[in-house]
């Protein structure tokens, strides 16, 4: 056979046994620390809460995937599953000690950016809240930009359409600069901006005639009106005549208070006079009842009268003959 | 019309030479299943298994760890520096690490282990290489002395398996050591995101698949070049046999593995 054959005497080697025993133990202890710290940097010996994250799409979701809290990790994706109702449900490990951190209130989200991997977040508002209950299940509020891309590759497209139109030499855009080129240009003429805004030198100076009238008419105005003699004077002197008039007014104003005042007076005492003669009035209905009953006894009597003068005329020798004879 | 003579003896040389491939690659199977069951086998440990075994792991692995870890080291922190720089340069710092630990815990340190561990023994054949007598060529595992496997062969696999693990693993430990360095300075305050960062690289199917792809390697490196000296024939080349089939196998592995982990 090729293989080489050993020497017969190999020279010996110092330490053999020790030296064999070294690398096994540095090897054995090399592979079990390994397996040691990766089996904690995986979390296998911290007590976790489970939190369950519920989404239309997982995409991007990967098993291991940190949940974030302020940029720090505080939960690991152990499982990615699909619900009976067609919803993805992300079973995340959250350490004990870091769940203080996520609160009734929390929201989170599922972002999805251009560059780099997706990020779940967890965002805490209100940190005195109730803590996140263990096996929660929430709904994660998602946010991707790759989504949005053909929507802002639409809007650009249009936008640069719309551009592109403006910038076009039969654009309204274009026409309107002209317009502003024709204007700065009249506005370098004699009459300035007026020509621009107006169109023509002949309208510039029809508005600086008509300016100039119009100063012309505001001095006379002037004149007129504050002037000697003018609109002003005779305001003033009104006004003070109006102010005496007032004044008088005043005058007969108080005295009419006091006419007033006696008025009052004076009706008190009519008042007074009434309920007088009110007692009068009730004094003659009482009177008025008694002459109905004076009246009836004075007819009575007077019929009785009637009937003893009726009785006398009958008995009496001068009793006339009331017989009727018929012829 | 006429038929190529020659045509029937390309045929037959094909056929027999895929037939003694197959036996050649069955035949390595067969050592590197029964070194396996010796190491695994109590009663092998003799006294002068022990004593062999002992001296291959201290000519494979102690003599040769320390520069190679140093040389390692270097290497990596060049890399490291490299991957890190870059990724700074570019605003994402928050991959390096997770791309140094990918890149050469996770590949190049088990590759660079395991090749250099092969030339090294190749180097070791070379140096003796040219028989002095001829010797007869293995048909199989039967043809061969089961004192010798026992006492010499076995020994020296076990030793350059060993050999390609604990160049792999404790450099892997440096590097990682390195990277920490490399990135957060001396500072404690880094371990948790950096120990994060670990965790999310190693889970569970990469774990295994290092562990796996680190014993193929070992046992790639210490089988292939010994089974293709035994059953090699005679010849003055002084390329070490079965040099190319070990790098296939080095290269189907790590193609395996990166296949498995990335697609």
């Amino acid at each position: 056979m090729n293989l080489p054959e050993p020497l017969p005497n190999p020279e010996p080697i110092a330490h053999l046994e020790r030296k064999a025993g070294l690398l096994l133990t540095l090897v054995a202890t090399v592979i079990l620390g390994f397996l040691l710290y990766v089996m904690f940097a995986r979390g296998m010996f911290e007590a976790t809460q489970q939190l369950v994250l519920i989404s239309d799409d997982s995409e991007g979701v990967i098993v291991g995937m940190d949940l974030t809290f302020s940029g720090f990790p505080i939960g690991r994706v152990r499982r990615i599953e699909l619900a009976e109702d067609g919803k993805v449900r992300m079973v995340i490990d959250v350490p004990l000690k870091d769940a203080r951190w996520l609160r009734t209130s929390s929201i989170f989200t599922l972002e999805r950016g251009m560059v780099g991997d997706t990020r779940i977040r967890a965002f805490s508002g209100i940190l005195s809240d109730p803590p996140l209950p263990a096996n929660s299940e929430r709904e994660v509020l998602r946010g991707d930009t790759s989504a949005e891309m053909p929507r802002l590759v639409a809007s650009a497209r249009a936008t640069l359409e719309n551009l592109e139109a403006m910038t076009n030499n039969e654009s309204s855009l274009n026409a309107s600069l002209k317009h502003i080129k024709t204007t700065t240009e009249r506005m370098t003429g004699p009459y300035g901006v007026l020509t621009g805004v107006l169109g023509s030198e002949d309208n510039a100076k029809k508005i600086i005639a008509t300016l100039e009238r119009t100063n012309a008419l505001l001095t006379k105005a002037d004149q007129r009106v504050f002037g000697k003699d003018g609109v002003m004077d005779g305001t003033q002197s009104t006004l003070a005549s109006a102010k005496a008039t007032l004044d008088s007014s005043g005058d007969a104003a108080r005295q009419l208070t006091l006419v007033l005042q006696e008025t009052r007076q004076t009706l008190n005492k009519v008042d007074a006079v009434l309920v007088e003669a009110q007692a009068v009035g009730a004094n003659t209905r009482l009177a008025t009842t008694d002459l109905g009953t004076l009246r009836t006894e004075v007819e009575a009597s007077l019929r009785k009268i009637s009937q003893l003068t009726n009785e006398i005329n009958r008995k009496w020798p001068f009793a006339r003959d009331t017989e009727i004879k018929l012829p | 019309m006429a038929t190529n003579p020659t045509q029937p003896n390309h045929v037959t040389r094909w056929r027999v030479s895929a037939q003694r491939q197959l036996v050649s690659w069955w035949f390595m199977l067969q050592l590197g299943a029964a070194v396996l069951a010796l190491a695994l086998t109590p009663r092998t440990y003799s006294a002068l298994f022990r004593a062999a075994t002992a001296r291959q792991l201290v000519i494979t692995t102690w003599q040769v760890l320390p520069w190679f870890t140093s040389l390692a080291a270097l290497l990596s922190l060049v890399l490291i520096r490299i991957v890190v720089v870059t990724a700074l340069s570019y605003g994402l710092s928050q991959y390096a690490l997770q791309m140094v630990v990918r890149v050469l815990v996770l590949e190049l340190i088990p590759l660079s282990a395991a090749m250099f561990v092969a030339l090294r023994s190749g180097l070791a054949f070379n140096a003796g290489a040219a028989p002095v007598a001829p010797v007869a060529r293995l048909r199989g595992l039967h043809d061969l002395d089961p004192q010798r496997l026992r006492t010499e062969l076995a020994p020296r696999v076990l030793a350059e398996s060993f050999s390609v693990l604990t160049l792999a693993m404790v450099n892997s430990v440096v590097v990682l050591v390195l990277a920490y360095l490399t990135v957060y300075g001396l500072s404690p305050w880094g371990l948790p995101g950096f120990t994060r960062t670990v965790g999310q690289v190693f889970d569970l199917s990469v774990s295994l698949g290092f562990m796996l792809k680190v014993f193929l390697f070992s046992l790639a490196v210490a089988v292939v070049p010994m089974a293709a000296s035994l059953e090699a024939p005679p010849t003055s080349s002084t390329m070490q046999p079965g040099a190319v089939r070990l790098f296939l196998v080095l290269l189907i592995l790590e193609g395996g593995s990166l296949m498995v982990k990335y697609i």
